[in-house]
Formats: structure tokens, sequence, C-alpha cells
């Protein structure tokens, strides 16, 4: 058949030699004719019909990443022409993924499927490997727990990978969800347990990730499990050894608001539910076992053991799933709204740990409180359970979102917590003014809107204009803003600031991505296969990713995006079949195959269903 | 009350160097750090939203470009990078072409061509005026009567023709301001003893530029060296073209120069110098926000005083000590930047010296107005039943 190929792109593809595509597709069986249209070219339906009648063209093959978008035109210069216009082949390189290490290759190939009118998914399919039975899920907040119960639940071994000393994540600090304010715990600690207590998931805390070899469906993964230097199976949580301790430090899991031991537990739900010691912080262990070492002795069950030392643990698994989640960006480095150098501007975070029941206020609202430090011989600012509830408070949002200057993305999830801590605040301290600055309100989800249409009836003061800064007049701390709507600039005096801080991709993800060989997009988060197809898959077979690691979302979206992880886990281990990934396949391979359908069709390929 | 729309006025200010105003979303920051932002006065982001909607006959009889000294904060603060400051600069650009009645402004600030070859084109001509008429025949050092270069009293009817021409069209242009920001502009009823009341304020913003000053009352360390250096340079500047249109006689009266004459010229020259190297500076090494960018119109407004500052400090000097036929051509040089320089003054950037007292002015005068309104609405609240 006559086939005639021509370039048209949209952008102006980086990635691609486009003339040396075309050398290849000229030499192609059947093809007669290859032109270069370039990029976003203006294409004459007359000029191509004159060429189509000229060159006595049967097919047509539109090759570009989107030809999708000129099949309008050809269509009408076939027709004019008097051809099939049955026979306008679309080679889509974005669709097909011709991106990245083997995208000429993959470009080439589609291109070759099109000019024999043999669809490309029928021909590129991956040899498989036969796929390990158990999966590596690296990150034990919600998402990784979601993937593990659900992988474990259908029988298969799990090794749960956290690198703190308890799972749960940032889910486990918070106080309640939005829209439905149920308690966060309440959701979690059940699921928390399940994951302790499940004979399939293998947990390893305090452990991260250092090597990764294989290929899909056989990954080896070596795990630095860090020395916890307290025996799991027999501490029973009893405390003892936090009365003995001397070493005081900020505590991770509240934010940095308050202080813990340099043994300790990270909260009382923590799982496993045992103690750990912070090598970083211990006398002992910094002094090479020279100093201190008193909990040793306080123990009666005679489980630390100060010289416990790391172990590597080497592991097969088939499947990995990232699960990575997230960190808040530092935003002492927005100078403008005096973090850290107003004590009473809180950080997201910081304030849902303060709010929170089971945080060291008890769940009270409070300003901080200063108190002279003997040690450093300075005044500081602590939060005490004692402290003054404040009687305004001001809520900023998209701080460092939506910014060009921090993290050009929205954060997804800050307009809706931000609105859920007015809530929390006028419950639990009456009379209190609380004012919430935005730009946009994003209430995507399902009963989102209704959500924060309630908080605007409750009586927060809801104002649609950006605080720019947060200035101290006199030991006041005052917020100036705009206020749109009303077309008025309004100033008020404030106890408390709390800044819904973007959030950013966990720090540890570019070592992990550059072990696994998979993408980043331009923020930092791990980027899908295809953002609407597959969002679930990376460019790597058997590499999943849940959660906020691949970009911000809410608790629902996280479960429901960890449960479907799950279920690419279980399809690639019970179908039987094995698992490839499309870079396995060469491009001979591919036009072997397509010349074996061709010919086999009769120059057409036939759909047989 | 119906207001026009032009949807294509905010690509038409891309020439004015308006060029992302497209990108605000309207979070307020900008106001928010804006020092002169107010209850009345709430700019930049609100006449960005004016932009944006293309209210054209709305933004030509509006105050606040005028009260804004540009900053920077709100730029350095922007999170679209969308350019409040610079959205303002624009716009003061534009208002001047706005009220230049003859449409000479608005064809200088759309093409920086135009101007230059238009610049090019007097300097010649009055290169080829000066060889015929004064080199020819005279020198520089005879004031007067035969072999006389330029005599001064000619120099003087010369300077007050030019000064009257550019009074009459800068008065036409302000008339046209007040029109539209006063009558156009003003919705409330204005008694006319409330421009008695603020006249003062005319001298006050003219000779202090108090408001330049208040730019720093929220920054944190002050920058205070813009204001000094515009200060400086507009107060030389005046004095300068004071002694050059009333006292030019006494400037040329021979070798004896009076003593008032000369410590006057040297302050304006101290003032004029450090401004205009201070300004070419900043805008090349673009540091602060207020000079990364810079319009056709800014570059041959500094360059062009620039050049009249130093070649009338060459011709001084030689003119000083004694060498006639370098000051004789200096001289001219002079005269080639300084006759394109007053003829284009009411259709530049230059017009602004009188414009933004006069904004200050009728801006007090409309804040007054309408607190005088809602004072009298309060007291006489109508009570619907």
């Amino acid at each position: 058949m006559r086939t005639g190929v021509f370039f048209c792109q949209v952008e102006n593809g980086k990635n691609l030699n486009i003339d040396a595509i075309a050398k290849y597709t000229a030499n192609l069986p059947g093809v007669e004719f290859v032109q270069i249209l370039g990029t976003a070219p203006r294409i004459e339906v007359n000029v191509l019909t004159d060429l189509i009648k000229m060159k006595s063209l049967e097919r047509v093959v539109i090759a570009g990443d989107m030809p999708g978008y000129f099949k309008p035109v050809f269509t009408k210069a076939m027709a004019l022409a008097g051809g099939n216009t049955d026979e306008i082949q679309l080679a889509s390189f974005k669709e097909r993924g011709a991106s990245g290490e083997y995208a000429q290759d993959r470009a080439k190939a589609v291109i070759a499927c099109a000019s024999m009118a043999v669809p490309f998914s029928l021909v590129a399919v991956p040899a498989g490997n036969p796929v390990n039975h158990s999966t590596l899920i690296i990150g034990a907040g919600i998402a990784g727990i979601q993937a593990a119960l659900e992988i474990a639940n259908a029988g298969k071994q799990v090794y749960l990978v956290e690198q703190t000393g308890t799972i749960g994540g940032h889910m486990a600090m918070f106080d309640k969800t939005f829209p439905t304010l149920d308690c966060a715990a309440c959701i979690l600690t059940p699921k928390m347990v399940s994951v302790g207590q499940h004979e399939m998931i293998h947990l390893l805390t305090n452990s991260n990730v250092t090597e990764v070899t294989g290929k899909p469906g056989s990954y080896r993964a070596k795990i630095h499990q860090r020395a916890r230097r307290i025996d799991v199976k027999s501490c029973v949580s009893c405390a003892l050894c936090v009365d003995v301790c001397p070493v005081k430090v900020e505590s991770e899991f509240d934010a940095k608001i308050s202080l813990r031991k340099a043994v300790y537990i990270p909260f009382p739900q923590a799982v496993p539910n045992a103690f750990l010691v912070d090598e970083k912080n211990c006398t002992y262990v910094l002094s090479g076992g020279k100093k201190c070492g008193v909990c040793v002795n306080k123990c009666p069950k005679e489980c630390i053991n100060l010289d416990e030392t790391d172990k590597i643990i080497d592991i097969e698994v088939g499947n990995i799933v990232l699960a990575t989640g997230y960190e808040l960006l530092d935003v002492g480095k927005i100078e403008q709204y005096g973090y850290g150098v107003y004590p009473d501007v809180l950080t997201s975070l910081e304030f849902e740990r303060l709010t929170n029941a089971s945080g060291f206020t008890g769940g009270k609202i409070v300003t901080k409180t200063k108190r002279f430090n003997k040690r450093t011989q300075q005044e500081e600012w602590f939060f005490s359970p004692d402290g003054v509830p404040p009687r305004n408070v001001a809520i900023i949002h998209c701080v460092g979102s939506r910014n060009k200057k921090y993290n050009a993305y929205c954060s997804r999830v800050c307009c809706m917590y931000s609105l859920k801590f007015a809530h929390l605040i006028k419950e639990k301290i009456p009379n209190v003014n609380c004012y919430e600055f935005y730009i946009d309100m994003r209430a995507f989800g399902k009963g989102y809107e209704e959500f924060a249409e309630r908080i605007k009836q409750g009586g927060t003061f809801v104002i649609r204009g950006h605080s720019a800064f947060v200035t101290m007049n006199n030991g006041q701390m005052v917020v100036r803003g705009e206020d749109i709507i009303n077309d008025k600039m309004v100033e008020f005096k404030v106890d408390m600031v709390i800044l819904a801080v973007g959030l950013i991709p966990a720090s540890g993800n570019e070592e992990l991505s550059r072990m696994l060989g998979i993408t980043r997009d331009s923020d930092g988060w791990f980027s899908e296969l295809d953002y609407n197809g597959s969002p679930t898959d990376t460019e790597k077979g058997c590499i999943y990713v849940a959660g906020m690691c691949q970009g911000p979302k809410d608790i629902p979206d996280t479960v429901a995006q960890a449960a479907a992880v799950a279920a690419g886990v279980l399809r690639t281990i019970t179908s039987g079949k094995g698992v490839g990934h499309l870079s396995s396949v060469t491009l001979n391979e591919i036009e072997a195959r397509a010349k074996n359908i061709h010919t086999i069709s009769g120059g057409h390929y036939v759909n047989q269903s | 009350m119906s207001i026009r729309v032009n949807p294509r006025f905010i690509n038409d200010l891309v020439l004015f160097g308006a060029e992302d105003v497209q990108l605000c979303y309207h979070c307020g920051d900008c106001s928010t750090v804006c020092p002169h932002a107010d209850e009345v006065y709430k700019f930049p982001r609100k006449s960005m939203r004016q932009l944006q909607m293309g209210l054209e006959r709305k933004i030509e009889t509006t105050l606040e470009p005028w009260l804004c000294y540009y900053c920077g904060q709100c730029s350095e603060q922007c999170p679209r990078e969308a350019a409040p400051g610079e959205t303002m600069m624009s716009l003061r650009r534009w208002l001047i072409s706005r009220y230049d009645f003859t449409g000479i402004a608005k064809q200088f600030f759309k093409s920086g061509m135009t101007e230059i070859i238009t610049i090019i084109g007097f300097a010649l001509l009055t290169a080829v005026f000066l060889f015929y008429y004064g080199y020819s025949m005279g020198n520089i050092h005879i004031y007067d009567g035969k072999g006389a270069f330029l005599s001064s009293p000619f120099i003087h009817k010369f300077d007050l023709t030019l000064g009257s021409l550019l009074l009459i069209f800068l008065a036409i242009n302000a008339f046209r301001m007040w029109y539209f920001t006063m009558i156009k502009g003003t919705k409330v009823p204005v008694p006319w003893w409330l421009y008695v009341k603020e006249l003062y304020l005319l001298p006050w913003h003219f000779f202090t530029q108090k408001r330049y000053s208040e730019c720093e009352s929220k920054r944190n360390p002050k920058i205070f060296m813009p204001w000094i250096i515009h200060l400086g340079l507009m107060l030389g500047y005046v004095i300068m073209l004071i002694l050059v249109m009333v006292f030019i006689e006494r400037l040329q009266s021979g070798p004896a120069i009076q003593w008032q004459v000369h410590i006057f010229g040297y302050l304006a020259t101290i003032g004029l110098v450090t401004g205009t190297i201070y300004i070419i500076r900043n805008r090349l090494n673009k540091t602060y926000e207020q000079y990364k960018k810079s319009h056709s119109t800014d570059w041959v407004f500094i360059v062009l005083l620039f050049f009249i500052v130093l070649t009338g400090i060459a011709q001084h000097i030689f003119h000083r000590t004694g060498l006639y036929e370098l000051a004789n051509i200096t001289y001219i040089v002079h005269l080639m930047c300084v006759v394109p320089w007053l003829l284009r003054m009411p259709f530049s950037k230059w017009a602004h010296l009188v414009y933004r007292p006069l904004a200050m002015y009728f801006a007090a005068i409309r804040r007054d107005a309408i607190t005088r309104r809602e004072i009298s609405l309060k007291s006489n609240s109508v009570s619907i039943k």
C-alpha cells in the first residue's frame, strides 16, 4: 500500500530527533513519501490534496506528539483526493510514551506500526518475567499502611519499611479529619495495630532502603535498619527509662513544639509499641559507651542494649510501592510572616499537635509562655498547658503555595484544614475571633463545599484577600490584609497566627528516584506513568506510587490510591503471566511482529472481535 | 451607570511597559505591603483588576497611579511575579499620554525609535542653526554686540518664548488632568473651599516629596537613597531651570559671574550629577526592583539629562580656563541636547514634575470630599420601614 508519512509536531519535541526518525521511516515497506511539516504547521487542504493525488497515496500516517489535532485537515484532503478516509493512521508519540531513555526507538516503533496499520498495543507486548510474591512498601504512613493491609489480607508477604520509630506518618499527628471531623486516630490506630499484628507483614521501623537492584518482578533490596537499642519483643512501655534519661531534645512527632528524652516513644499508641533510643542525642552512644547508661540498669525487663549495632537486611521482592509522603516547606525563609521571630506564629503541623487531644497540652489551645532557660541564660517561649488561650487568631492560607518564588503548585489540602482549624478553635475557645485570609477557596471534594459554607456561617471571618505580612506592635501582633469582596483594607490585632504552609516532597525522594530509576517532576514529586490512565504506575514496571509522594492529596484520595496500588500489585502476582516493561521490547522485535501480523491479515489488520 | 470596556487595553499597555498584568490572581499581597494604600486609595491590586477588565475610561479618572512612588515592595512580594509596581509605572506613562491632547506623548511612549529620531532631528536642526548663526560669526567669550557668539539677551528671549510655549502645553494638559480626575472621576460633590484648604499640599509635595520617604515606613532595613537622590535631582533640576530661564543674563554676564549664581549653580550641579549617575548605574545593574525594567523613555530621559549635565560642566570648565574654541563646540553640543529636551518636556516622563504634586493635591481634595459625604450620610440616615 502506498503510504505517506507526515510529521506534525504541536510542541517542540526536544527529546526526539525527528530527522533521524524520518530517515528510518523512509525505509519502511510501503512508505512512498515522507514529509516533515515542522512545529505547529499551518496545513493548506488543497496543497495536501494535490500532494496525495500526485503521489497517489493510499494511506496517510500523521506522526507527532498530538497527531489527532491535525486529523480533520488530512481527512478533508484525503476525501477531496478521492482516497479512503479510513486509511488515516495516527502515530502519537506522547500517547505511546515516547519519552525518556527509549524515546527515539519508541517513536520509530509507533510509526512502523501505524504505517502497517497494526495497532501498537497489539505488538508491543512486553515479555513476562516471573514475579516474586513479596512486596516492598517504602514509607508507613496512611498510604503505606493501607496498601500493606490490602496486599497482606490477600495473603501475600509485605515488607513495610519506615524510617522513624513508629508507623502512622503524618496522619497520626492530626487531631481531626476534614470534612467529617472524625478523629484521625480513631481511623488510623486500628489499622496500625492490624499492621503490627499481621502475620504477612514484616515491619521494619527505623530503617532505610539503601540499594535496589534487579528488574521488574524480581528486585533485590538492601535495607539498613538502624539499631533501636531496645528489644521490641520484651519492652512493655513502662517508661521507667524515660524518667532517668538526662537528655532533652525537641520531639519530631510533636512538630518540635515539645521536648522528649533521648530514649522515647513517639506517642503512646505507637506501633511497634516499644521505646527506642535516639542515637544522635543519647549521651552513651555519643560518648562511645563511656558516659551515662543509667537507663540500662533501671529497666525491669532488661531489654535495653545500648551497644546494639545496625543491621543490613537483604530481601527479594517482586513489587515496590513508594509511599514516602511529604514535608512542610521551610517557612522560615518566607520572612514576612515572622515565623521563628514572633513566638505565636505557628505552622499548620505545629497547631495540629497543639490542638490534638493526646498532645502535650491535652488539646488546650494556648499561646506561648515565657520562661528563663538556666542553661542558655536566655529567655525562651514555650507552650505550657497552663498558658493563656488566644482571643484572636488569624489563619493565613497559601503560605508558599501558588507562589512562583516557592511552590508554584497548589498544596490542595490547606484550604480545608485551615477551615477545620477555624472550627476547632471556635469549638474549644469561647468568644474567640477567627480570621481566615484566603486567595481562592478550593473546597473540591465531596462534602467540602458544604463544610466551607458551614464554617462561614459559624461566625468565622472569612476574608478573600491574602495577608502579606505579620508585624509586631508593642507586643501585639497585627495582621493586615485587603478584604477584596468588601473593598476594604483590614487590620486585626491577633494573639496567634497559623500559617497554612505549602507541602514539598519528602527529602529522601531524590535519592530514591535515583536508586530505583524512576523520574520526578519539576517540583520533586514522583512522576506517574499517565496522569489520567495509570495514576499509580511509574515508568518502571512493578514500581508504584501511592499517596502524597506522587503529589499533594487529601486522606480519602491517598487511601483510594493506596488501595489501587494494592490491586496493581496483586494483579502482577496472581495473573500468572509475569510482568515486563515496554522498555524490554526492542524496536526490531516490534517491527518483526508488526510485519508478521501485517502479512497474516493481508495488508490490513482487522479487529477480530 | 454604564462604562465602556476596551478589551484590548491590556495589550495596548504592553508598549507602555506593563507585560504581566494578566498573571495577577488578586491575592491582595501588593495592597497589603504598600505603605501608601489606605481606605480610600487601595492599590495596586485594584488598578490591576481595572486593567484586566479593560476599564480604560475608569483608569483615566483614577489618581492611584500617581500616588505610587515605585518602591518595588509589591513586585518583590508578588507570588505570581505579575510586577504590580511596573504596572503602576506603565499606568503613569499611559496617563501622561492620555492627559496630553496633542497625541505626541503617545507616539513617544509607544515607539522609542520615533522619540530618538525626533530628538536627533531637532538636535541637528539646532546644530545647523547654531553653526550658521553663531559659530561662523563670533566667539563665546564676547557676550554682547558684534562678534558675539549668541548674545545673552537673545538667548533670554529665546528661552522665555520656548518656556511660555511649554507652559501653555502643560497648562492645557494639567487642565485635562483636573477635568478627568476631579470632574469625571469624583462622584461626590466637591465644594470650592476644599481647593483652597488643601492648596498648601502643592508646594509641600513638590519641594519635599515627603510621600516618597514614607515608602520606607514598613521596610526593614529602610532604603532612603532613592528618595534622597530623587529629591536632589529634582531640586537641582528646578534650580538650574530657574537659573537658565530667568537669570541667563547673569549667567552669561561676562567673566565676573555673581556669587549667588555660582553657588546655586554648583549646588544644582551636585544634585544633577549624583542623581543621573546613581540612576544610570542602577538601571544598568538592575539590583533594585524599581530599576529592573527600563522603558525606552526612561533611558532617553536619564541619558539625555546626563549629556546635558556633562556638556554643561565641560563648557563651564573650558570657558573658565580660556579654551574658547573647545568651549564653543561643547556649548553647541550642550544646546543640541537642551533644545530637544525642552521641546519634549510636556510630552515625556518629565511632565510628572507637574502631575505628581497635582495628583497629591487632587487626591487630598477627593478624600476630604468623600469623608464629608460619609459624615453627612451618617448624620442624615434614611430609615426604611
